[in-house]
This record gives structure tokens, sequence and C-alpha cells, in this order.
């Protein structure tokens, strides 16, 4: 028998020949006057017609090119899947009280099938909460997706979780992946890919739900809609809900689950502002704030790991250049097209360099131990008020961390930086009444 | 604001005094200045047979393996930039990136004297598949005349795919459409293409354009 579980709930525009049950469809199809592409729902703009007559969609050309000629192959998911003991899960380490507690929360909603929202600050163990959940949806035999809008995050949480659910067969789907696709029971993927799917998962678990793009993107909210099954739900993990969310959850639209307190009990760093008076100017000029440039010569002479933000990549190598006249070497920059920046940050975790300097792309997903943050300009529209947050939650993420202090040095007392400032102390007075202990 | 074809963030152009003193409609570029930077111009230091961008004026070593004298000129090198650029424009498809290089080509068109443009015709199935002609596709309006056709139906691979050595033993796959004689006769044709690599398709098209009875052919390719 030829194996056709390569269709299962998938959305491709290649058919499988002879398949039972293979449903298809127009790729691009006219409504009224315009055109709708069916992978990404999204409409045609009238200038991109072909030569030929075509109509193609600009919007999902990244995962192949689909025009008005093609059409679309799917088979219903089936959930083909073997039965499993304990959901596949082989992780041994134990939850915290308040983990747990969250964890049971997490595992109720998610057998209500209500969409919902785990709240948790960063460094809460997001990930260890969802694992009892998990575990029970893939003993029921559910299709389950973890993804994240960020391929640095999905890399970083397939390794984790093949260790921690060794029984169950798991795929890792972004951008370039070098194993091709098969039809396993857990899939981790970034939410563009999920625009390949049809009605396949019973639950998706999206990491990171306010990161760019999908914050911004309406075609991923759309993706992330139509990839699960009509009686499906999906859990959002965030620390820094968007106000979308933060709306939803006060209209009762969407279940949540608070933990404001980290695993090891401590709490959140607060962001201290710092008013450096035209520290762009200065720059131009070839300084840095006076008081920043104190502040890194004494985390530089402790021998205590720094990272500095800057808003854009162009500030990188002027930063830089001050810091080596002033005589703080041992560090290096990293931004989003460096092509060695895995390899630069994994050299800063395990010591190798004093300090780096980066732009918003290390605002998520990574633990250094003691190390402590600056923000020049923070202000800057680059960084939002979930970003800043999250650039705090950088700080004193493992139990041995203390003093790590966090500092935004801005033109002005921008709205974002008041914003994130009080998300902080909100939820530090939450924690403080669950018995949180200032860092 | 306009939005940048390629990257498709929103940008302002760059205006000086000399455009608005000038009194013409202001031009709108479709790439940002980030997206622009990416491709090189090829500058006047260049082989004076095959356009490649070198450091002298001398003819390069790979044309003068040829003994003959293919005059062909290529607008930007065919770096990083630009391979990217071709990956999204012809191999994924993205038929709109054509307006991003279309005033580069409109320029370029005017430096040289020509009395026909034949542009590098593509087989039936890429048609199919594609959709478009990449070459025709940079054109504004200037006149061409579709005077070859591709006589193999079915390529095996396409010549991309292919190692120099291959690509040389490339049997002629190109033909003069019927009438084409009485276009070509006596004139100065200039083939059009998107890549020159190792001047094999030129040359083959160069040879069937001499065939029905031209004065002259020199070639532009937007890429070296």
């Amino acid at each position: 028998m030829t194996d056709f579980s390569e269709l299962f709930g998938r959305r491709s525009p290649v058919p499988l020949p002879g398949a039972p049950e293979m449903v298809t469809s127009k790729a691009v199809t006219a409504i009224g006057q315009r055109w709708q592409c069916q992978r990404c729902r999204q409409w045609i703009a009238a200038t991109d017609r072909l030569p030929n007559g075509d109509w193609y969609c600009r919007t999902c050309l990244q995962l192949g090119r689909l025009t008005s000629r093609d059409r679309l192959y799917t088979i219903p998911e089936p959930n083909r899947f073997a039965r499993l003991v304990m959901g596949g899960l082989t992780w041994h380490g134990r939850l915290s009280a308040r983990q747990m507690q969250a964890a049971q929360a997490v595992q109720k909603h998610a057998l209500a099938g209500q969409r919902q929202l785990l709240w948790a600050v960063t460094g809460a163990g997001k990930t260890e909460i969802v694992y009892p959940a998990l575990a029970d949806a893939l003993a029921r035999g559910w299709r389950v997706a973890w993804v994240s809008p960020r391929i640095d995050v999905c890399l970083e949480l397939a390794p984790r979780l093949q260790r921690d659910f060794g029984g169950v067969e798991q795929c890792v789907l972004y951008g370039g992946q070098p194993v091709p696709y098969h039809y396993c029971q857990l899939t981790i993927c970034t939410t563009h890919q999920l625009l390949r799917f049809d009605q396949a998962f019973d639950w998706i678990i999206v990491d990171e739900v306010d990161a760019f793009p999908l914050a911004t993107s309406p075609m991923l909210q759309v993706a992330i809609d139509r990839a699960q099954k009509t009686q499906g739900s999906c859990l959002y993990l965030t620390a820094t809900p968007g106000e979308r969310l933060q709306r939803e959850i006060r209209q009762g639209k969407l279940a949540v689950t608070y933990l404001p307190l980290r695993y090891h009990g401590y709490l959140l760093p607060p962001l201290q502002l710092k008013i450096s008076w035209r520290w762009r100017q200065q720059l131009g000029r070839g300084r840095l704030p006076a008081g920043l440039q104190r502040q890194l010569r004494l985390w530089w002479t402790a021998r205590r790991p720094f990272l500095v933000f800057v808003p854009h990549v162009a500030d990188l190598p002027v930063v830089m250049a001050v810091l080596m006249k002033a005589g703080l070497s041992g560090g290096t920059t990293v931004h989003a097209a460096d092509p060695e920046r895995q390899a630069k940050v994994q050299a800063f975790r395990a010591g190798n360099y004093r300090f780096l300097l980066t732009t918003t792309i290390l605002e998520r997903g990574v633990t250094f131990p003691k190390v402590a943050v600056a923000i020049l300009g923070a202000d800057d529209p680059v960084f939002s008020t979930a970003a800043l947050v999250q650039i705090a939650g950088r700080v004193g993420r493992l139990a041995t961390d203390s003093g790590g202090q966090v500092l935004a040095y801005c033109h002005s007392n921008a709205r974002t930086v008041q914003r994130a400032r009080n998300m902080i102390t909100r939820l530090n007075r939450q924690g403080r009444r669950q018995g949180g202990r200032p860092c | 604001m306009l939005t940048c074809v390629w990257c498709g963030r929103s940008f302002a152009p760059a205006i000086t005094v000399t455009m608005i003193w000038q009194w013409r409609p202001l031009p709108q570029p479709a790439l940002c200045a980030t997206c622009h930077d990416r491709l090189t111009p090829i500058s006047p230091q260049h082989c004076p047979q095959c356009g490649r961008q070198q450091t002298t004026v001398e003819v390069c070593r790979d044309c003068r393996r040829w003994h003959d004298n293919l005059r062909n000129r290529a607008v930007y090198r065919y770096d990083a930039g630009m391979k990217a650029y071709m990956q999204q424009y012809k191999f994924q498809g993205d038929y709109r990136l054509r307006l991003g290089l279309q005033e580069a080509l409109r320029l370029a068109l005017e430096q040289v004297d020509y009395d026909i443009l034949v542009p590098i015709p593509i087989d039936e199935r890429t048609w199919q598949t594609r959709g478009f002609n990449q070459v025709t596709g940079w054109l504004t309006g200037q006149p061409f005349q579709q005077a070859l056709a591709v006589t193999a139906t079915h390529k095996d691979r396409p010549q991309s795919a292919k190692t120099r050595q291959e690509r040389l033993l490339t049997p002629q796959p190109f033909e003069l459409v019927a009438g084409a004689s009485d276009l070509l006769a006596n004139r100065r044709v200039l083939l059009l293409d998107d890549v020159y690599t190792t001047g094999r398709t030129l040359r083959h098209a160069a040879q069937q354009i001499y065939l029905g009875g031209a004065k002259a052919v020199t070639s532009l390719t937007l890429a070296r």
C-alpha cells in the first residue's frame, strides 16, 4: 500500500495520484472582482497578473508560488497514530508547587477545548509548565503543533522536546529545513509553515505569541486559525501579551493562567530609567552618555558580562568604536544578518566575550548567566513595551544570579518605557503577594 | 511614501533641489536605497568583449578563448545581491520584481545604438510554468521583435544548473521564426538577455541572427 500520509491535513499544490479521500480546490479563486489566495487568504493586488493571464500570490511566495492555474490537494486529518503510554513523556524533572498549579489549569482549559493564554513572566519555565498538558494531549491521540514566529525559538525548542518527549515522533519545519516533511504527531514549526496545513491540529501551542512578525501579520493569525480543526483549540505562551490579547482576556474570550513569579522565586529586576539628554547627538560626536560609560566600565572591571542593546544595526559599529577607545576590550557585536550570530552568542554564554553589543534580536529566548543589561535609546520606536520587558527579563534568570541591573538610557521618558516599567511593577506586586523575594 | 518591491518596506525617496528645478515628474524608484545598494553597477573598467567588471580594459581570459568578436555590455555584476534578485524574480517567479530594474535597463538601452531589439526567448514549458519571459518583463514599452524561438521543446536541465564544460557543449537551441529574415536584413540587432555566464547562449543566438542577414549583432545583459 502506498503511503499517502504526506497529505494528511496538508495543503499541497502537488497531488498524490490514487489517494483515497483526496479533496482538491483552486489555489487562487475569484471573489467578486478580486482574487484571493486560498493558502494565505490574502487578497491579490490587481497588478500581480502574469503575461500568460494567471494571477499569482506574492504574500506567500516564499512557500512556493501559487497561481490561478494551480490546485491545492488535501486529505482530511485521520489522526493515525500509535497509542502512547504517558504521552511519550521521558522528562524526569519536577515542577514547583506554583508551576504545578499553573500546569493543571492549562491542562483543564486544553481538555475543555478553550482558547487560552499562559501569561508567565520571563524565566518562569513556560515550556515545562506545558509538559503535563502536552503529554495528556498526545496520550489522547491528538495531533499537536508547537509553533513560534521566531526560528531561533523553534531551533532551541526542538532538541529539548526531542529529549523530553522521547517516545513521540516529531518533525521540525522552517524555511530551508534540511530534512523533508513527514507525517507525525508532534510538529515543531514556524508560524509561516502553518500555511501549509489545513485543519490538521487538535491543539496548537503558540510560543512567544507577541513576537515579530506574528503580532503584526494578519496572514499568520489566519494561518493559526485555519491549521487547527474546527473543534481544536490553541494555547498562547508569552510574558508580554499585546493589547489585543489583553482585551480578549477582559472580554472573557480567552481563558488565562497567570504565573507572576519566576521558577526560583525571585522577582523581576526593575527597569531603571536614566535620562540622557540628546544621546543621539552625543553619539554622532563619538561620545556615549557619561553615566552609561561609567556604568559599563564598572561592570567591565568587575568582570560581569553585560549586554548593550542599541536601536539600529548602524549604531553597532559606532558604539563599539567608542567603547574600544575607552579601553573596554573583549566584546563583540551581533545582529540579525550576522553570519556568525549563533557562534558569537554561544561564545558569550561560555564566557569567551566580556560583553555583547546587539539589537533587539537577543530580546528573548536566550539565557546568559550573571548578565547585566543596558539599553541605549530605550525611547526609540524599535523598542516596544513588550521588547523592553523581554530585555529586562534577560537578567537574573538563574537561581544563582543576583544583583543584575537593567538600565534604560533615553532622551525622554517615553510612553513605551513607562508602560514597560509599569508592567514589571505590576507583575512584581503580584509576585510579592505569592511570596517572591527581590533579587 | 513608496513601498519597495523587493523588501516590502516603505521608504521616502531622496529628493534633490535639481529634481525640483528640472520641473519634471519626480522619479518613483521601485527599490529602496538599501535594496538598490545590494546590486553593484559595472564601472567603465570592464572587458571590452563580455562586459565583465575587472581592473583593466583588456580582453579577459574567457573571451580570448572564444576567438570571436561578440560585443556585450552588462549593467550589474552577477554577485550575491544579483543572485538573490534572480532567485526571487526568475526561479520563484515573482513577476512584480521586474519593476525594480526597469529604470536601470531603460537607461542602459539609451546608451546603445541599434535598430532592432531581440530578447532571448524562453521555451514553451518555461512559459507554462513561469508564466512570463524574464527579459521582456524588464522592458517598458521599448519596441522589440521576437525574431528567435526555442527549438528544443524540452530541455533536460536549465542552463543555470550546468557546469561550464556542459554549457559550452550545449547544441544550438534557437531558430529564426518565419519571416525573420525580412526584419533582420541589413539591420543592427541588439540581443537582450538576463545573465551572461559563459556566453554560449548569446553566441548561439547571434549566429542565428547573422544567418537572418543582420549587419551587426551586439548584446546587452542585465548581469555579468
